[in-house]
């Protein structure tokens, strides 16, 4: 396991490393400039600008310059905010993403695995259906259309909530943003726990269980848990990525300064460096939650060898 | 689990495969019967609310348009990239999956660092210059989020495969002497089908919501055509004053998402090995 | 002014020194509204406002977005000030005067006035802050802002060094501005946030990071004291601030909210107490609600589409323009697309005290003469059912409010003259390089004033300027302006924009929509705001009272 372990992080530099690229060109590649805008520089202090961040250079230069600062953890300036750096930015938004990103997750599977087994353990029931249409809801309302619905009943109506804004270690703050972002993968892993729990809640070693005279959750807890798992665990894996830094709606609408945001008005802005930096963190959580989730697939599934 | 049952569940997905059929082609066939069009705009109209009486069964757009007809355009462009984009996804997902779960070693492990590596970077820069080389073409939805959704998928095979490689009928098949390409088709994909099923129509709509998601960046449909994405956002933003400019179109995608995720019951009923009696 | 004054740069030192004389003397001491003996305050002096995006930087001279500058203008304060408003008014500088020719300007500081870190704020100050704006190793965002000032543009183009910037600190509270032409407007240039001044040990000792909170000095009302990125920023009293007395609030708090459902949502629930905008679209139903907390009024700027006269269609057609101009009912897209949120346009220059606006012909017509009128210029243009104009019209994504805004006018083009123009929506990028590139043939375009004075509109059309994306080129309108640049009476000079603005008319240059409006949604309890054509406005001016509720 050990050995598994660093070999897949070996195997991420190259795997960056290209991710880095891809993104760079492509950046490159879009029409117009981080300084192409409202009010149109002059020629000489447009060159003193592009000339203090390189951007006159040939691509091949900055790509390499980029690498070389990247080596040591500079992530370079924002273009679109000229006092500030990429690493303020990212060190700035990235906890508040992750800590709701990451609560959203866990209520995602705290709530939708014990719906799903239930579900698939009484199917055609009220128990199944009740819960899968409303599953179905909450895959098929977008989170722009949810989010300002609860901060509409729950903070302007009720008051019971804030409306918005983020104050660290406030728990209140949390609760709108992590349901809103949470509901959706309820549904989904509610969903596809049931499809995968059915499957082996059919196999004949289950209904040996169930002949035997084994008890319902024994039976669901120790036989079909495990098992039915696994394809989550393939969801989640790099969703829990997307999940904790592309929740640009759930922070535009409850206020919170996250890092999706400046992803895509980054890239709308031509902001290189604050674009490729998330980028870089998307692409290193991903490599991770990746990891994290083979290694569950093999402690689930003993059959699997990695 | 009975015969009874069973037969209940596939009603259900033929009926809600009547349902889609008849929105697809209402969406086709209502639009040339009726005397409003999807994009001229009638300024005395706006935004006025559903009624049962009037000129405009589901009310009007803030530019004045019927938004029956409106709706309509939407589940023609929503269903065509919705299915379209989910095709391409889930036979390159599959197959992708499948390879890299069945090969094992080396293979999969570059298979899926390229899947990780294409999950990284960054959409939104992609599509404007997808938008910028191509112009604003339909089909360049389609390439885009296929582009993207596949990755999924392939994952979701992949680890299915991984477990489906150690069960006793493939290694008897192995050991008779089955080659891999025939593995892959005959053993492994039939046997995915009930996970590829699911994660195929949960696919559909979210596909629908990411081009919503591209709308409101200005890289989706291009105006007047609307998809039921772009209508959603639209009335979003006005939620208050118009419900219904929000709530026609959520509840018609709403709609649609049902009706796929019951075909999609009943086709992985027909299809999972272990229900046949 | 940025091209005129090349050409009437006259470096006359000595001369100016002689001519030096005392004009209109402006006032001293606080402009700070009075309020009445009696009226209850509430507690707690705090007021929270919103911005539509993060600002770009809190160093004056580098940013030009909106959001900065609200900011900007509570943090510190130039030579002049606004007034509540919207006037200039005595800022740093207590009192000025102008010579006879207008073009030497002395502005004597207040001796009291201080940095937040207790420091005096003296002409140095200025000095240092101003050459960096032109410098161009700054990388300043608008340094054309200096060009009246002598050798300006010069240093701004690399010809000159810094020190040659036409200003001097005479002694530690003596600024002299030395100026290229006449410039009667220079007191509304004096309160641009470029030149605010900026405090030197602070930049030399933390390079980039002087903005920072703890770091920055601030000569205005407030200071830094907690800057968190795409959330907000909050701003505290600031005691060495020589109005300090007349300041009543405690602490500004700027939330950045980008979604303006949202920010609705937040002043609803009472979190912000005066918003930065909202969606036309959500107009009738907030003026049910909240009525008289729903603020309109007009802003100094312009919504327009313009033409490229250097390509087809539009080049060297006239009746062509002219028909699009006309086929376009104003009115109705303002009243139902707009509910009554903007004043629909006929000239470039929206309504200004002084200036008399330009009519054209066109705007005493009713809708049906012009859309008549519109289809005979069409025809004569040379297009007809058969062979009708075909052309793109580009605008960016702004959100739906706008995007129907513009289908609408392709609509009433192709319902009145049949005519079939294509929405080009693209992101704003795209569609800023290309107009730079003077790529496209028609497109959107819309103006701020910089300050307020009808010249800061009429340099879109002049030939040769950054601003003039299609390439409009007409001498008489030229040499009108060069004129303008170098009188020193405003009377004169307005009425020489004015025949100016007759040229454009008369050559259709650009399709004049709506004239922008400021949209607040401010708390009855918050007072000490009025609304000014600049929209600038100042919380220190503002107060609390005692109130129930949110």
């Amino acid at each position: 396991m050990p050995r598994y372990i660093l070999r897949r992080v070996l195997e991420s530099v190259p795997t960056l490393l290209l991710i880095v690229t891809l993104a760079f060109v492509l950046l490159h590649l879009a029409p117009g400039g981080p300084f192409s805008a409202d009010k149109p520089l002059l020629p000489e202090i447009r060159h003193s600008i592009e000339a203090r961040y390189h951007l006159q250079e040939p691509l091949w230069r900055q790509y390499l310059r980029y690498l070389n600062d990247l080596a040591h953890g500079d992530l370079g300036p924002s273009f679109q905010y000229r006092n500030t750096s990429v690493n303020q930015i990212i060190a700035t938004g990235f906890p508040v993403d992750l800590t709701v990103g990451l609560s959203a997750i866990v209520v995602a599977l705290l709530v939708g695995i014990p719906i799903g087994l239930n579900a698939a353990w009484r199917r055609h029931t009220w128990w199944d259906r009740l819960p899968m249409a409303l599953a179905v809801a909450g895959i098929s309302l977008p989170v722009f259309v949810i989010a300002p619905l609860l901060v509409l009943v729950f903070a302007v109506q009720l008051h019971w909530l804030p409306a918005g804004d983020w104050v660290p270690g406030s728990l209140s703050h949390m609760v709108l943003p992590v349901l809103a972002l949470s509901l959706p993968y309820i549904a989904y892993v509610a969903r596809i726990v049931r499809g995968s729990a059915l499957e082996v809640l059919n196999t004949a070693y289950i209904r040996t269980a169930r002949a035997k005279g084994l008890s319902t959750l024994r039976i669901l807890l120790h036989h079909a848990l495990r098992p039915s798992l696994a394809p989550v665990v393939s969801f989640l894996g790099p969703t829990t990525a997307g999940v904790i830094t592309i929740s640009i709606v759930v922070e535009t609408v409850f206020g919170l300064p996250g890092i999706g945001r400046f992803f895509v008005t980054g890239a709308l802005n031509r902001d290189y460096t604050l674009v490729l930096g998330i980028t870089i963190l998307y692409g290193t959580l991903i490599i991770l939650f990746n990891l994290l989730a083979d290694l569950c697939y093999a402690w689930l599934d003993p059959r699997v060898r990695l | 689990m009975g015969r009874w049952q069973r037969v209940r569940s596939h009603r259900g997905a033929v009926l809600a495969g009547g349902v889609l059929l008849l929105l697809a082609l209402s969406s086709v066939i209502v639009p040339a019967l009726s005397p409003y069009d999807y994009y001229t705009p009638q300024l005395q109209f706006i935004s006025l609310p559903p009624t049962l009486h009037g000129a405009h069964l589901l009310g009007t757009d803030p530019l004045g348009r019927d938004l029956l007809i409106r709706v309509l355009w939407g589940i023609r462009i929503s269903l065509l990239i919705g299915l379209a984009a989910s095709c391409i996804s889930v036979v390159v997902g599959v197959l992708w999956g499948a390879i890299a779960g069945y090969a094992g070693g080396a293979i999969d492990a570059l298979m899926m660092r390229a899947v990780d590596v294409l999950y990284s970077v960054p959409f939104v820069p992609f599509v404007i210059v997808l938008t910028v080389l191509f112009g604003h073409q339909l089909w360049l939805m389609f390439v885009a989020i296929g582009a993207v959704s596949w990755l999924d998928i392939a994952r979701i095979v992949r680890g299915e495969t991984l477990s489906l490689k150690r069960r006793e009928f493939i290694e008897a098949a192995r050991v008779s002497g089955v080659r891999a390409a025939r593995m892959i088709r005959t053993h492994i994909v039939p046997n995915l089908l009930g996970v590829v099923i699911i994660y195929a129509t949960l696919t559909v709509p979210s596909v629908i919501l990411f081009e919503a998601f591209m709308s409101f960046l200005g890289l989706g449909v291009r105006a007047p055509l609307a998809s039921l994405g772009s209508l959603i956002a639209d009335g979003a933003s006005d939620m208050q004053a118009h419900p219904h400019l929000l709530l026609v179109p959520a509840v018609v995608l709403a709609t649609i998402v049902y009706c796929f995720n019951f075909i999609g019951d009943g086709l992985r009923d027909a299809l999972d090995p272990h229900e046949r009696p | 002014m940025r091209l005129a004054a090349p050409r009437a740069l006259a470096f006359t030192a000595t001369a100016l020194l002689v001519a030096c004389s005392h004009q209109a003397d402006p006032l001293l001491g606080s402009s700070a509204p009075q309020i009445t003996v009696g009226t209850a305050l509430a507690g707690s002096q705090a007021i929270a406002r919103t911005l539509d995006d993060s600002p770009r930087s809190l160093d004056p001279q580098l940013t030009t977005d909106i959001p900065s500058q609200r900011v900007l203008d509570d943090l510190f304060e130039g030579l002049v000030t606004f007034s509540i408003d919207g006037k200039p008014s005595p800022g740093a500088a207590a009192s000025w005067q102008q010579s006879a020719d207008s073009k030497t300007w002395v502005f004597h500081l207040r001796p009291d006035a201080r940095w937040s870190n207790g420091a005096p704020l003296t002409a140095e100050d200025f000095l240092y802050s101003w050459r960096r704006e032109v410098d161009p190793k700054t990388g300043a965002g608008y340094a054309q802002a200096l060009a009246p000032i002598v050798n300006a543009l010069d240093i701004a183009l690399g010809r000159k060094p810094p020190e040659a910037l036409g200003v001097e600190a005479n002694d530690a509270h003596t600024l002299t501005v030395h100026l290229g032409a006449a410039t009667p407007y220079l007191l509304d240039l004096m309160d641009q946030t470029y030149l605010y001044p900026v405090y030197r040990p602070a930049i030399e000792r933390y390079g980039d990071d002087w903005v920072r909170p703890g770091n920055l000095v601030s000569n205005g009302a407030f200071m830094l004291r907690e800057d968190v990125i795409g959330n907000r920023i909050t701003l505290s009293a600031n005691p060495f601030y020589w109005d300090a007395a007349h300041v009543r609030l405690r602490s500004v708090i700027y939330y950045t909210m980008p979604d303006r459902a949202q920010a609705v949502l937040r002043y609803l629930a009472g979190d912000v107490q005066f918003t930065d905008s909202f969606a036309a679209s959500q107009r009738p139903w907030l003026k049910r609600t909240l009525g008289d907390q729903v603020v309109n009024s007009p802003w100094l700027g312009i919504y327009m589409l313009a033409f490229n006269f250097k390509l087809p269609p539009f080049r060297d057609n006239l009746p062509l323009r002219q028909a699009l101009i006309l086929a376009i009912d104003r009115a109705a897209l303002t009243q139902y697309l707009k509910f009554g949120m903007y004043e629909p346009a006929d000239t470039l220059m929206p309504p200004l005290d002084g200036y008399q606006q330009q009519h054209p012909d066109w705007a005493a017509k009713t809708q049906l003469e012009r859309d008549a009128l519109a289809r005979r210029l069409y025809r004569e243009a040379g297009f007809t059912a058969e062979h009708p104009l075909r052309v793109n019209l580009s605008t960016s994504v702004q959100g739906a409010d706008e995007r129907h805004y513009m289908e609408a006018v392709a609509a009433m083009w192709h319902a009145v003259l049949g005519a079939e123009v294509a929405l080009d929506e693209t992101e704003f990028k795209v569609l800023a390089q290309n107009r730079e590139l003077r790529l496209l043939p028609l497109f959107f375009d819309a103006w701020i004033g910089d300050f307020a004075d009808p010249v800061n509109f009429m340099q879109l059309f002049q030939s040769g300027s950054a601003f003039n994306y299609g390439s409009y080129a007409n001498p008489r309108f030229d040499a009108l302006l060069e004129r303008v640049a170098r009188d020193p009476d405003n009377g004169a000079r307005y009425r020489l924009l004015e025949q100016a603005e007759q040229i454009l008319n008369a050559d259709a240059a650009y399709i004049p929509l709506y004239y922008y409006a400021t949209r607040h949604l401010i708390k009855p309890y918050v007072q000490g705001w009025r609304s000014n054509v600049m929209d600038r406005n100042l919380s220190r001016y503002m107060y609390i009272l005692e109130h129930q509720g949110r």
